[in-house]
């Protein structure tokens, strides 16, 4: 009943016109970030936070957690017009969105992904408030030893999942945690690896990392195509932004999987969004009487996909703000944020802040309306973002990063520093090094070494409390399984196809 | 071939990483692991990678000897450019507090521009100049500091500032009727 009583209030909470107006520029904001290819929702809540410092911590926290799901909506309608993907998540929604469009159905192809985006965003958020409590309360038992066990689970999940080689993505993940070493150990007071440069003592701010291994680093690629002579072709929005009813008809059911997949996979560790994107993708293939035109403009491919990766972001939300582990990259980013404003997301957050944590969920339902509204019949004002030109938007993209790393602390050195990850973050890119895992990395690179030190401290220096209880068991079994799961998977599906054959 | 590049550098940046790691002076206060516990296990677990990358190398040369060649293979050309646009950007950041922020912003936007927006220079000045004095206001107005520079004495600018300003103005003004 309590837990009722909180969750009416945080409507009580988002309804504030302050917190309306922040949830719109929140996914307003997250609209032109998701339409406009290169820059995500990492870098766009990466470069709000320092402009977000005055600002109360509801409203902040609101406004970012709308640009992250706003970014979902608004990078279907790059994907089904230019065919390239304005937010890695809408990869999917490309192949046969784009096709639609080429057919003259992209009107329905954009309805199609705002409607799925809309219910399965909206069934996220109800999941979300279904699972925070219960989650929340089983993780008061956690003590430092499960912690660390708990964001082990986290980096290796996200170390096996994203990109294509589970070593190039540890090497990324082990590279992000011996960058969040850099700076004054907070036990000893002994300053660590600063190389005497004085900015370095505090550590790497996570903001610089974030908007130079994004934000600049997909500058760099994209002037790299530009120069390569690599042309987008903008499809121009034919025909009415509707669905004929057959095709809603085929659209629903792929919905309802793709929400419940996209929740499923945004729930756990280091899949995120892209991959909730295949899998639905892939099922609905399986699941469709008609494969074939999957690829040639099936609507079910566009439904699907684009309901998984918004239910994915209110997914990621969950152990954001029941554990405070983050997941991936932009639920990393957001717990930065958290911690800058001097909350710590987590159970105790549910008992102490719970106007801030259901303000937050719940401004999660009226972000979702709002995205309806603005990436249906206000669509057409977004899709002419497409027309500035690459020449003109990534010049500006750098300056931007340059105003957000500058307004932290105005100081030169963090600049280059910002530059620095930028070059990394290209070179990343070239080499199929996945960015992701070291953005995490370096987010909870310093919670995760204060908690072992402190397991360590209980234990005397004893390695084998971080076995003793069974939650830790569970983790440690669960890390073992993900780090093994890309080497047997293979092997599995051999042995599978060997019985069929036989 | 970039495979054993990055093997190489991992495991160079882990010997760098243990050397650092030794320079850390210890004091046998605080916990019993001390600064220096967890960036050793950090170090065995970089090379540990490396050697997975190792493996995975050495397999896939095996299951794929004919392997399809990479799609972007490094161009010397494109890459020149980028050092150029790196070393722009940093010389961007040189100029920015002695210069100020919309000059700075105005010349750094306008040389990039000129170069990958060729040949529509209207439309180019236009969005350097709006940009840079637009910015500039709105994230005053927002409370950040951006470096002034000589704006302070320079009226050029200084004008330009003020009547981005009357413009922001009105438009809060219509905004807040709403």
């Amino acid at each position: 009943m309590e837990t009722l009583t909180h969750i009416l209030n945080g409507f009580s909470v988002c309804l504030q016109p302050i917190n309306l107006w922040y949830t719109f520029v929140g996914v307003f904001l997250g609209t032109i970030i998701g339409v406009l290819p290169g820059i995500g929702p990492s870098a766009g809540i990466a470069l709000l936070i320092p402009v977000t410092y005055g600002m109360n911590p509801t409203s902040a926290l609101i406004m970012m957690a709308g640009i992250y799901y706003g970014t979902k909506y608004g990078g279907s309608t790059t994907a089904i017009l230019i065919n390239t993907p304005g937010e890695a998540a809408s990869v999917m929604t490309a192949i046969d969105g784009y096709q639609m469009a080429k057919q003259g159905r992209g009107g329905a192809a954009l309805a199609i992904s705002a409607i799925g985006s809309f219910i399965a965003g909206t069934l996220g958020v109800v999941g979300l408030t279904i699972f925070a409590i219960p989650l929340a309360s089983m993780a008061l038992k956690f003590g430092p030893a499960e912690y660390f066990m708990l964001m082990l689970f986290a980096m290796t999940a996200v170390s096996s999942l994203s990109g294509k080689s589970p070593a190039k993505a540890a090497i990324s993940t082990v590279l992000g945690l011996m960058i969040a070493t850099i700076g004054i150990d907070l036990q000893s007071g002994q300053p660590r690896y600063t190389l005497g440069v004085p900015e370095l003592q505090d550590g790497v701010g996570f903001v610089i990392a974030v908007v130079g291994l994004f934000a600049i680093a997909e500058v760099f690629c994209t002037m790299e195509d530009m120069s390569r002579g690599v042309r987008p072709e903008i499809i121009r929005l034919k025909g009415k932004l509707w669905l004929t009813r057959s095709e809603w008809d085929r659209s629903v059911m792929p919905i309802m999987r793709g929400s419940v997949i996209g929740f499923i996979i945004g729930v756990l560790p280091g899949a995120g969004g892209t991959i909730a994107a295949i899998m639905s993708y892939v099922t609905e293939k399986r699941m469709s009487r008609h494969p074939e035109e999957f690829g040639q403009g099936a609507i079910e491919g566009v439904a699907g996909p684009e309901a998984a990766n918004n239910s994915d972001t209110a997914g990621a939300m969950v152990p954001l703000l029941t554990l405070g582990i983050p997941g991936g990259g932009a639920t990393a980013v957001m717990l930065g944020a958290f911690i800058m404003y001097g909350i710590q997301p987590g159970p105790m957050l549910f008992q102490n802040r719970p106007d801030l944590v259901w303000g937050l969920i719940d401004s999660m339902y009226i972000g979702n309306i709002m995205l309806l509204i603005l990436n249906l019949p206000l669509i057409g004002i977004f899709v002419r973002l497409l027309y500035i030109p690459a020449g003109i938007l990534m010049p500006l993209i750098l300056a931007i990063s340059t105003i957000g790393i500058y307004a932290i602390n105005s100081n030169l050195v963090e600049l280059y520093i910002g530059l620095i990850f930028g070059v990394l973050g290209y070179v990343f890119r070239k080499v199929d090094i996945p960015v992701a895992p070291m953005v995490l990395a370096l987010v909870l690179g310093a919670m995760m070494e204060q908690s072992f030190r402190q397991a360590m401290t209980i234990s005397g220096g004893n390695p084998k409390i971080l076995v003793t209880s069974t939650i830790c068991v569970v983790l440690a079994v669960v890390s073992a399984i993900s780090i093994l799961l890309p080497f047997l998977l293979p092997r599995i599906k051999k042995w599978r196809e060997g019985t069929e054959t036989a | 071939m970039t495979d054993r590049v990055i093997i190489a550098c991992a495991v160079i940046i882990a010997l760098v990483y243990f050397y650092g790691t030794a320079q850390i002076p210890t004091l046998q206060i605080g916990d019993p692991l001390g600064p220096k516990a967890f960036p050793i296990i950090l170090g065995i677990a970089l090379l540990i990678s490396a050697g997975l990358l190792l493996a995975e190398h050495l397999k896939d040369r095996k299951s794929a000897a004919a392997a399809p060649a990479e799609s972007q293979p490094f161009e010397w050309r494109y890459l020149k450019v980028l050092g150029l646009v790196a070393a722009w950007t940093a010389g961007y950041y040189v100029v920015l507090e002695p210069l100020g922020y919309v000059i700075a912003t105005t010349v750094f936007l306008l040389a990039l521009m000129a170069w990958f927006n060729r040949g529509r220079w209207q439309m180019n000045v236009l969005s350097a100049v709006l940009f840079g004095a637009g910015s500039y206001v709105l994230f005053v107005k927002l409370d950040v500091n951006l470096p002034k520079g000589v704006e302070a004495v320079s009226p050029v600018s200084a004008g330009i500032i003020a009547a981005v300003d009357v413009v922001f103005n009105v438009f809060n003004s219509i905004f807040r009727a709403f």
